[in-house]
Order: structure tokens, then sequence, then C-alpha cells
């Protein structure tokens, strides 16, 4: 399933802590040269924009997480309670 | 709420050791929170400080921005002149130039002398005033000679230099000539004594002392705890004690015997060694560091010795994005108005 549904997937009330933590992983990952620079500039625009804790940012987010750090990804997931997601993001893997 | 609320700016400092986007994202987060300017530091082996500072305005669109510091021994100053002058295009208003004599270690590993510095400074600032100005210069200087030399393109506004300085004698001569004066130090006692040299050249250019930005360039780490700060700041440190002259070290009571075995040990890679060397009384001397209260405590030492803007210097804290968050929180609430969201 594309990243985009299953970012759909995640509750209105967990996308300021999903963000937050997806934020986190993604600027301290050890993998973070492998970031796209197309994705980087997109997550970058939503940034300026506060948009990263909404539907479209959480998109890119997750997107740039599972690149760098997909089973910290999944865990973060797992953490929140998002059993579903965690199932879907598995299948990307 | 401190007595100096409002009065004065803060800077926050980037090496772009990072990835671009990294050093973007901090520096959106930077402007969100409420700093005004933006310094990222020009050194060949990290990645370039004009590119990093295009992108940056690229996403910001208040915050100052300029390198911090660049230098005419690796970059002639009419390159330096047409790029902030291009970047004044893509953020009118917004550009500053930080200028200075350059990092000893770095320009040694290609070779550069730093020869003649306070003209090699002075004949700068007038080539890369005179041409983003506009007008066309010939200058048979000490050091430079340039004939004839102008933009093919205007520059809608005039671009404040600062000054990056620390012995008495470039400190004289960037507050006679630059419209800021960026001070090597972090603590007040350093800050104090730079004054006496700032006011002999502001009084040398019969200008007004109100017209020159006086900043502070610190070393800085902020955390919820102290040791973890202390962490962070320690390698900063043992560069600063490293590098620092007889004079100011003995204004701290550090052994110049004690600095030149960290220094040995930096220059032979012995990092472990010398980051070990560093004590509580050096990072005292070189850094603001500490838990918010200590870093408030000292910012307002600095501001009541007569700074105007606090650069936010390197490394910020353990976790940049975590420490950025807890000066918006933490500290700025002691010091300036409300910007926006405070935590991001």
């Amino acid at each position: 399933m594309a990243l985009e549904k299953i970012a759909r997937n995640i509750p209105e009330s967990l996308w300021n802590i999903a963000s937050e933590k997806l934020i986190e992983i993604t600027l301290n990952s050890p993998n973070a040269s492998k970031m796209p620079s197309d994705l980087a500039k997109t997550i970058l625009y939503y940034w300026q924009r506060d948009q990263l804790a909404t539907e479209v940012g959480l998109h890119r987010l997750l997107e740039a997480s599972m690149i760098l750090e997909p089973e910290k990804t999944i865990s973060l997931m797992e953490e929140l309670g998002l059993s579903e997601i965690v199932v879907m993001l598995k299948e990307t893997v | 709420m401190r007595d100096v609320f409002c009065m004065v700016e803060f800077g926050i400092e980037f090496v772009p050791r990072d990835l671009y986007w990294k050093t973007t994202f901090y520096a959106i987060q930077a402007e969100k929170i409420g700093f005004d300017h933006l310094w990222i530091t020009d050194h060949f082996n990290n990645r370039n400080v004009y590119v990093s500072l295009a992108i940056a305005s690229a996403y910001t669109e208040r915050i100052k921005f300029g390198p911090g510091v660049t230098n005419p021994y690796l970059v002639h100053p009419v390159v330096t002149a047409q790029a902030v002058a291009t970047l004044n295009e893509i953020a009118p208003g917004r550009v500053v130039c930080g200028l200075g004599a350059g990092d000893k270690t770095t320009l040694q590993m290609v070779n550069i002398k730093q020869r003649k510095p306070l003209a090699t400074i002075r004949e700068s600032v007038h080539i890369i005033r005179e041409i983003t100005s506009g007008r066309a210069l010939e200058m048979q200087g000490a050091v430079f000679k340039v004939s004839g030399t102008k933009l093919n393109f205007k520059v809608a506004r005039p671009i404040p230099i600062f000054i990056g300085a620390q012995g008495p004698k470039m400190l004289a001569l960037a507050s006679e000539i630059g419209d800021g004066v960026l001070i090597n130090a972090s603590h007040p006692r350093d800050v104090e004594n730079a004054m006496t040299f700032i006011r002999q050249g502001v009084d040398s250019a019969a200008k007004k002392f109100d017209d020159l930005n006086i900043s502070a360039y610190t070393s800085f780490s902020i955390a919820s705890n102290y040791d973890k700060a202390f962490k962070a700041v320690v390698p900063v440190v043992a560069y600063i004690v490293a590098g620092s002259p007889e004079m100011i070290l003995k204004r701290h009571e550090i052994s110049v015997e004690f600095a030149g075995e960290i220094r040995d040990a930096i220059v032979h890679g012995r990092w472990k060694e010398a980051f070990s060397r560093v004590d509580n009384n050096m990072v005292e001397a070189f850094s603001i560091c500490g838990t918010p209260e200590n870093c408030v405590d000292k910012i307002d030492k600095l501001v009541k010795v007569g700074v105007d803007q606090i650069v936010v210097g390197s490394p910020i804290g353990p976790n940049m994005r975590k420490s950025i968050n807890m000066i918006a929180t933490e500290v700025f609430p002691q010091f300036k108005e409300a910007v926006g969201e405070k935590r991001i």
C-alpha cells in the first residue's frame, strides 16, 4: 500500500506526536545521507508552512523515515498503538 | 523578565558540516522561534557557505543572514561582494556580510598565511562596500589592487558589514569601519575588555556608539542537564583554548603551558586526551553552557556590559532541535517579545 494511504490512517489526534517523533527519527538518523534531495525539499516546504503535522506532511515524513530508519518507524507506530499501520508498513519493506 | 527585555537581538550560527537539508530545517526553526540573525560559517572543508545561505533564504522570510564569517585570504573580496549582492537579490534587505581574518588552522591546510590582517580587512571592507554600492572601484592598496572593478548588476540596498575580532587592534578597526563587530567571546570579562578598544574605534571614526551593532559570538550549549550541555561543548572549548592568545588565557587563569598541551594533542589527533583536559573553568571562560537558568544568567551579564546581539554559536546543544526549542521556551521569554509558536 502506498505510504500516502498509510499516512491517511493515522488518526488526527496523533498527528502532532507522530510528526514530532518522525522528525526526530529523520534528523537523528545515521542514514540521513540516504534522504532523496527532492523529498528533503518537499519536507522543508511543508515545515516552512507549518504543515508537517498534517496528512500531507505526515505522508512525506513517513516516506523519509521509512527510507532512513524503517525498523524505528515501525516501532514508533507500535508505540503509538497503530497496529493496522504497523502491518501496512511491514508490507512495504 | 530581565530589565534588558526587548533590547537584545539573538543570532544563531550553523556549521554546514551537516547535510544541507538539516541546516535548512534548523534555519527555518530558528526563524520560527524568533532568532533575528542566521550566521553560517565559511570553511572550505564544509559545505559552501553561499549555497547554504541561498537555500536557507529560500525557505525563510524574515531572518537576516550572512556568512559568519568569511575571510579575504581564501575568498577575494570582489567575489564576496558578488556573493552577498546576489543573495541580496534573493532576499532584499536581509543580507549581512560577516568578515574576519580567518581561522589560522584551516588556512594553514592550504598553505595560506594571514599576512597584514589589519590592512587586509580594512581594504576588503572598502572593496565590498564600494562594489556593492554599484560604484566602479580603482584601488592600489597594500594588499589588494583592483582596477575599474564593477558589478554588472545593481544592488538594491546597502549590505551591512560585520567584522569578527578578538585582539585589541582588530576590535578597534572593526568598530571604526564596520557596521557591526562580532566579538569572539562568551565571557562578560572578555566583552568588557573589548569595549575599551571598540570605543577607541568608534571615536576614531567620529561615529555614534549606538550606530554600531556589538555582538558577542559565543560558543553555546544548552540542555536540561548541565553535564549533557558540558559534554557537548567540550570539543569546541578545547579548540578555543588551543587557539587563544596568552593574554586571554591569563585573564581566565588558564595555564599557557596547559593550553599548549591541549593544542599539541589536537594537532596530533589525540582527541580523547585533548578533550579530557578541558575543565569547568575553561568551559566557563569560553562558552555559555548549562541549564536554561545558567545560560540566561550569563546572557544577562553579557547584555549588561553592552552587547546588542548574542550569537548562539556551535554546538548549541547535545540535540540541536531540542536545544533550539529550549532557547525558545526558556531563554527568549527572559529577553524578547513572543514570536509565533514557542515550541516547534
